[in-house]
């Protein structure tokens, strides 16, 4: 196909008079919890965010955690990292995982602290292309452990997102903890 | 207060790819400027590409240092244009990167700031991902956003949204 | 499931004169998310930072990782009173701050950081203030003695989960 030169972004009318809105919210409870679970995802929005606070029954300090979509736990997910933990840069990737990155998280070692996560999944309804996800994230204990990260993923399926689950990666932990909170969000475009 | 984060336009990639992808006429009346933005190149070189981003159809005043993580290490350096990570057609089948960029004050008599998390995503341990920070030394309002990719062009299904953000 | 329009501005200011900081007082407890945004320029080089609720005690510590042209880094600041969360000059930068459910009165209160200062560094960071209280004011301030510069904007967004 020959390439054109260049194309001009269509203009927003009738406004959308705000595009960011509030999908809906899981907090934990006494119980924990062993996954997080955002079901029935409107088709509406272009874009959706998870904004969050975790931390788990793990005994350790700080880890990460997993997103699937659609309920698929085969392996067909991809995820890379950028980080600083406190110590030294460094990047790492792995290919044909069987979940996304979702955030750091933290264990239980370290008292009344939450790991933080923002999440962004671009055109989640879109079915011609595979699903990219993009993750601000970090926890931080004030001492040795802590992590500040930028993690991305995908999930190798032109299906629309209409489920998101969060999970603790086998090993570590087994419930998210009481006053963990996950948020999620839709962007119209 | 109202509630601000208003989408301003999008853009969709037909069937033709495109060199570019323009964001003109952009109104005044927001405070800072949001992009999202989904790219796939045809690039074919390289495994990863890159989605350029300028102002107001200028070509020069850029300056961008950078953080990237390629999937096994990390690095920094700097450049003469600001550009996030993103998809080539090496890459995975039917992958896009995803970046966002943020332009605060872009109506202001000040040099234009830029903000930018982006990813190249690939099913490899290779693959790019990193902060940009950006400036272009030019106190013009913004009113035109340009997005290229380093001599390649956007693919089919690429897309790029660009919202306004109003401040209290 | 529930749907609600959000992301609400809830305080701007543009510096006058030449501060060495700037409160944000009597934010609403109503959001779950703080979004503040810094824009402009210092007198110097230095760091930004937040104090909450007019803690100026060692209560607070950041993990860090930056890139400043030639190397990666990541460093880690221990029981400080001022949490970098980006870096100021006398050339334009912009810092993003998110603040996450800073009105629980249960959590110790978690914020993600990217700075931008394209002469100097690219980074992000995550800071932890060990306080339970709800965040009900803001400070932020240029570290080293040096001053934020009029025209410089810092802005405030609350986004309320449904």
């Amino acid at each position: 196909m020959t390439p054109i030169l260049g194309i001009m972004a269509s203009q927003n009318y009738p406004r959308v008079t705000n595009s960011y809105e509030s999908i809906a919210t899981v907090n934990v409870g006494a119980g924990g919890q062993s996954t997080i679970s955002f079901t029935s995802i409107p088709s509406t929005y272009k874009h959706l965010q998870i904004r969050a606070i975790a931390k788990s029954n793990w005994s350790g300090n700080v880890v990460s955690y997993a997103m699937t979509l659609n309920g698929d736990s085969a392996a067909n997910y991809s995820y890379h990292e950028l980080y600083g933990s406190g110590s030294a840069a460094a990047a790492a990737g792995s290919a044909n995982t069987s979940y996304m990155y979702a955030g750091v998280i933290l264990g239980n070692s370290t008292a009344s602290t939450w790991g933080a996560t923002v999440i962004d999944l671009l055109d989640y309804q879109n079915t011609n292309k595979y699903k990219t996800s993009r993750v601000l994230t970090g926890a931080d204990i004030n001492g040795t452990g802590g992590y500040v990260e930028l993690m991305s993923s995908s999930w190798r399926s032109t299906s629309a997102v209409n489920s998101i689950t969060l999970s603790l990666i086998s090993g570590y932990g087994t419930l998210f903890s009481q006053y963990s909170s996950f948020a999620l969000y839709g962007i119209k475009g | 207060m109202a509630n601000t984060f208003e989408l301003i336009a999008s853009s969709t990639v037909g069937a033709s790819p495109v060199a570019s992808i323009d964001f003109s006429s952009i109104p005044s009346t927001y405070t800072d400027l949001v992009l999202k933005v989904s790219i796939r190149s045809s690039r074919t070189a390289t495994r990863d590409d890159t989605t350029i981003i300028k102002f107001n159809n200028s070509s020069t005043s850029y300056t961008a240092r950078y953080l990237v993580g390629t999937g096994s290490a990390a690095g920094s350096y700097t450049d003469t244009l600001i550009y996030g990570n993103t998809n080539s057609n090496l890459d995975t089948a039917n992958t896009f990167g995803s970046a966002e960029f943020y332009i605060p004050n872009y109506t202001a008599a000040v040099n234009k700031s830029v903000s930018s998390d982006s990813a190249e995503e690939n099913n490899a341990t290779a693959a790019n991902s990193g902060f940009t920070a950006g400036l272009w030394s030019n106190t013009a309002a913004i009113n035109r956003i340009t997005l290229s990719f380093n001599g390649s062009n956007a693919l089919q299904y690429s897309t790029a949204y660009l919202y306004g953000v109003k401040n209290a | 499931m529930a749907a609600g329009s959000t992301y609400t501005p809830i305080a701007t200011t543009t510096i006058s004169g030449t501060p060495a900081s700037y409160t944000f007082s009597s934010i609403p407890s109503t959001y779950t998310d703080l979004v503040l945004i810094i824009a402009g320029t210092a007198s110097g080089g230095t760091n930004t930072y937040v104090q909450f609720n007019g803690d100026t005690g060692t209560n607070y510590s950041t993990t860090y990782v930056y890139g400043d042209g030639t190397s990666a880094v990541s460093g880690r600041n221990t029981s400080t009173s001022t949490p970098s969360v980006g870096y100021i000059s006398t050339a334009q930068g912009v810092s993003t701050v998110q603040i996450q459910n800073y009105s629980n009165a249960t959590t110790y209160k978690s914020l993600l950081a990217r700075w931008n200062n394209t002469g100097v560094l690219v980074a992000a960071s995550v800071s932890l203030w060990r306080s339970t209280s709800a965040i009900t004011s803001v400070l932020v301030g240029c570290s080293s003695g040096l001053t934020f510069t009029a025209g410089t904007t810092l802005t405030l967004y609350g986004i309320q989960a449904a």
